[in-house]
């Protein structure tokens, strides 16, 4: 009987082995890094289906007569409370490569949208360094605008009519149209090649909308900036980044193993944009336009950033 | 079954039958007293190896893994600063910013293999500490890859930049502010553990005396002398047992309070210097995003308020010269990050990047790197009274628990022999 209860207990303390309290290792599933703000979209942004009004976007306000000689605004202008400030307020970005970027090398901002606000900037004061650069975010453009905290916005920004209700776009200064960038392996064609496939564009961006609306349901993944699409892109987080073909260049050129594919499936049209009540300075600005094309800046400025240049985008007005 | 109750009632009426008489009822005294001489000493003894073991972990343990975890913590907000840094002052970052990056790291991953070796010490801390082992390398990747960008003019590499900030933000240095949370609390718990008041010794020790004092009495009472030498012996050894206990106990308790303090300065300083860096980080920040920077300069607004905060607090528990410097020069950090702000705001945004990081008097850069390295020599200066105090407590409790041992046995021995006189004459 005793040694038939020794035997049992043994058993018993056998079957149950005493675990170890040590934790275990972990770091199965790798977490990857992601920008900062990056979402994926489930349903369209607010600002995408809005149908497209009767207007034409592009069309902007008539100059009412040639340009006031540098320093010498009309009294009363906007221009002239720009040049009473001294330095002309303006919204850019760092982070589009050939249009508005950092210059690593220098930390000065650069690009086609910046030498263009110099250019204004010249126009008021003689100097195109007189000039406070305010860097804004694709969503960030029209409420800078709104709460008037910069002059003008001169970021990759297409005139929409929807865009129109709450400010004012200038002449249209450079026509680019949407496409997509791929990596230089994929087999993707085009837009319609990427339905359930994930695509970047910033938040607030028509491109970003352009994407949301397209029947073969691509995935929109938004960002802040447009290099955290590039980023995103080369580690493999998105499949395809599209928006403006003037703006895919600038990957292109900073990564060899991508490719833009696939025709303009929207047109964007760059302008200007300024504060809804600031008109005199629209027609400033779209005189000095018409002489940028006239006298031959705006193809040099092209040519400086962009490469070959096309014929300059003909000025439409709504008077 | 029936055999042994026949055999337990036996016993039982032995032992009655033993305290019917008189040196029956004197060799149960001697019994007990040699029962309660072993058990109170050896209880004693315990007591006093449970504090013992508690100084011990606080020393060799939780110390210096609160130290690694702040370390942890500090060389990460470090170098996110300082990676900043190098973006903001454009072109190919300077050897010294480089320098003071890799040194960063390379504190950070062996501070973290220290904090990672007590692992089972603290199991809820799994997911912090695997965290910051697996993201680290991954924060040090994005970073190469932001520098070989910025190397060939490709604007994606602060694209990079900002998302290797992102993540020491929102995942590595969260992990690291939890691994220092439970950390320091380790240290608080190990700090009251040794501090605890010696209730239980002093209670056993008294029990032990009035044990003896009643077998005493009953002596003096049975026998016609006043007193037993034996008994006597074993009283005094008790006693002098009791207040070594005491003594070194209380020694202990006193030390334990001081570490206590110097602990807090200690966590005071290393909060005080995490906000110094975090602030740092913002304020570069802000300028990098070059106007699109709020949330950045609301993040520093909290930082500095925070470090105001503990810089005051400092200053009244500890008013050593390395704090009121601090105190110092932050105040003419924050006036040059008003400068800085005016100027960035006014359009200058040369002049703003210049007073943050030029090696101008008058500039952040220098008002922050007094600031920090004040706080270093005054984290060194506490550290070293905390692990002094430390160290005070455990050189007092040496050598009591053989002590408590040997007098608990030679108590026991003594009465025994005081009663083995009185029962001779029995015989």
């Amino acid at each position: 009987m005793r040694r038939l209860l020794v035997v049992l207990a043994l058993v018993v303390t056998g079957c149950a082995p005493v675990p170890s309290g040590a934790p275990p290792i972990g770091g199965g599933t790798p977490v990857p890094p992601r920008p900062a703000e990056a979402v994926e979209l489930t349903a369209p942004p607010s600002t995408a289906g809005v149908p497209s009004e009767s207007c034409d976007p592009t069309a902007s306000l008539r100059p009412t007569g040639p340009l006031p000689p540098p320093g010498q605004m009309p009294a009363g202008s906007t221009m002239a409370r720009i040049q009473q400030r001294g330095r002309l307020i303006a919204g850019v970005d760092q982070n589009t490569y050939l249009m508005g970027f950092r210059n690593p090398f220098s930390g000065e901002l650069e690009g086609f949208d910046v030498d263009l606000v110099r250019e204004v900037a010249r126009a008021i004061f003689g100097d195109p360094g007189a000039i406070q650069f305010t860097v804004v975010t694709s969503e960030q453009r029209v409420p800078t605008l709104e709460r008037g905290e910069v002059d003008i916005v001169v970021r990759t920004m297409t005139a929409t009519c929807e865009r129109w209700r709450k400010v004012n776009f200038s002449t249209v200064y450079l026509q680019a149209g949407q496409r997509v960038l791929v990596p230089s392996n994929s087999d993707v064609t085009d837009i319609d090649g990427l339905g359930g496939k994930r695509v970047c564009a910033t938040k607030g961006s028509s491109s970003l909308a352009n994407v949301a609306t397209r029947p073969t349901k691509p995935v929109p993944v938004a960002v802040a900036h447009w290099t955290d699409c590039l980023v995103m892109l080369q580690q493999g987080q998105v499949d395809a980044i599209s928006t403006d073909d003037t703006i895919l260049a600038g990957f292109a050129a900073q990564d060899p193993y991508t490719k833009v594919v696939g025709p303009q499936f929207a047109a964007e049209p760059y302008g200007m944009a300024f504060p809804k009540a600031d008109e005199d300075f629209v027609r400033f600005v779209n005189a000095l336009l018409e002489r940028l094309r006239a006298d031959g800046t705006w193809t040099r400025l092209h040519q400086r950033w962009l490469g070959d240049p096309p014929v300059p985008p003909v000025a439409v007005y709504r008077d | 079954m029936l055999v042994e109750a026949q055999r337990n009632r036996g016993a039982l009426r032995r032992v009655t039958g033993l305290a019917r008489s008189t040196p029956g009822r004197l060799s149960l005294v001697a019994l007990l007293l040699i029962v309660v001489s072993l058990l109170v000493g050896a209880v004693t003894a315990w007591s006093v190896q449970r504090r013992s073991d508690a100084l011990e972990a606080l020393a060799d343990r939780s110390e210096p893994l609160a130290f690694a975890a702040q370390e942890v913590y500090r060389a990460m907000a470090d170098a996110d600063a300082t990676a900043s840094s190098a973006f903001l002052s454009g072109g190919v970052e300077s050897a010294a910013l480089r320098a003071r990056y890799e040194a960063d790291v390379a504190k950070a991953a062996a501070a973290l293999s220290a904090a990672t070796s007590e692992i089972t010490r603290s199991p809820e801390l799994t997911r912090a500490l695997s965290t910051l082992s697996g993201q680290l390398p991954v924060y040090t990747g994005l970073v190469e890859t932001a520098r070989a960008h910025n190397r060939q003019g490709n604007p994606v590499g602060a694209a990079y930049l900002r998302e290797a900030s992102t993540l020491m933000r929102t995942r590595l240095l969260p992990a690291a502010r939890e691994l220092y949370g439970v950390e320091t609390g380790n240290v608080v718990r190990d700090l009251e553990d040794a501090g605890s008041l010696p209730w239980l010794e002093f209670l056993l020790g008294v029990l032990a005396l009035v044990v003896l004092v009643l077998a005493q009495r009953y002596l003096t009472r049975k026998t016609n002398r006043v007193l037993n030498p034996g008994l006597v012996v074993a009283t005094a050894l008790t006693a002098i047992s009791l207040l070594w206990v005491l003594v070194a106990s209380l020694l202990v308790v006193h030390n334990a309070s001081a570490s206590k303090n110097e602990a807090t300065v200690v966590d005071l300083l290393a909060r005080a210097r995490i906000a110094t860096l975090t602030a740092r980080g913002d304020e570069t920040l802000t300028l990098v995003a070059r106007g699109s920077g709020a949330t950045y300069e609301a993040e520093y607004v909290e930082a500095d308020r925070a470090l105001d905060d503990l810089l005051g607090r400092l200053r009244l528990v500890n008013g050593t010269p390395p704090v009121v410097e601090a105190v110092e020069h932050h105040a003419r950090w924050q006036q040059a990050h008003r400068e800085i702000r005016a100027a960035d705001e006014a359009g200058d945004f040369t002049t703003a990047v210049a007073l943050a990081l030029g090696q101008d008097a008058r500039g952040a850069a220098t008002a922050f790197d007094a600031l920090d390295s004040d706080l270093v020599d005054a984290i060194g200066t506490a550290r070293a009274e905390l692990t002094d105090a430390i160290g005070r407590a455990r050189a007092g409790l040496g050598g009591t628990v053989p002590a408590v041992v040997v007098l608990a046995l030679l108590a026991a021995a003594a009465s025994v022999f005081g009663l083995w006189q009185r029962l001779k004459e029995y015989r």
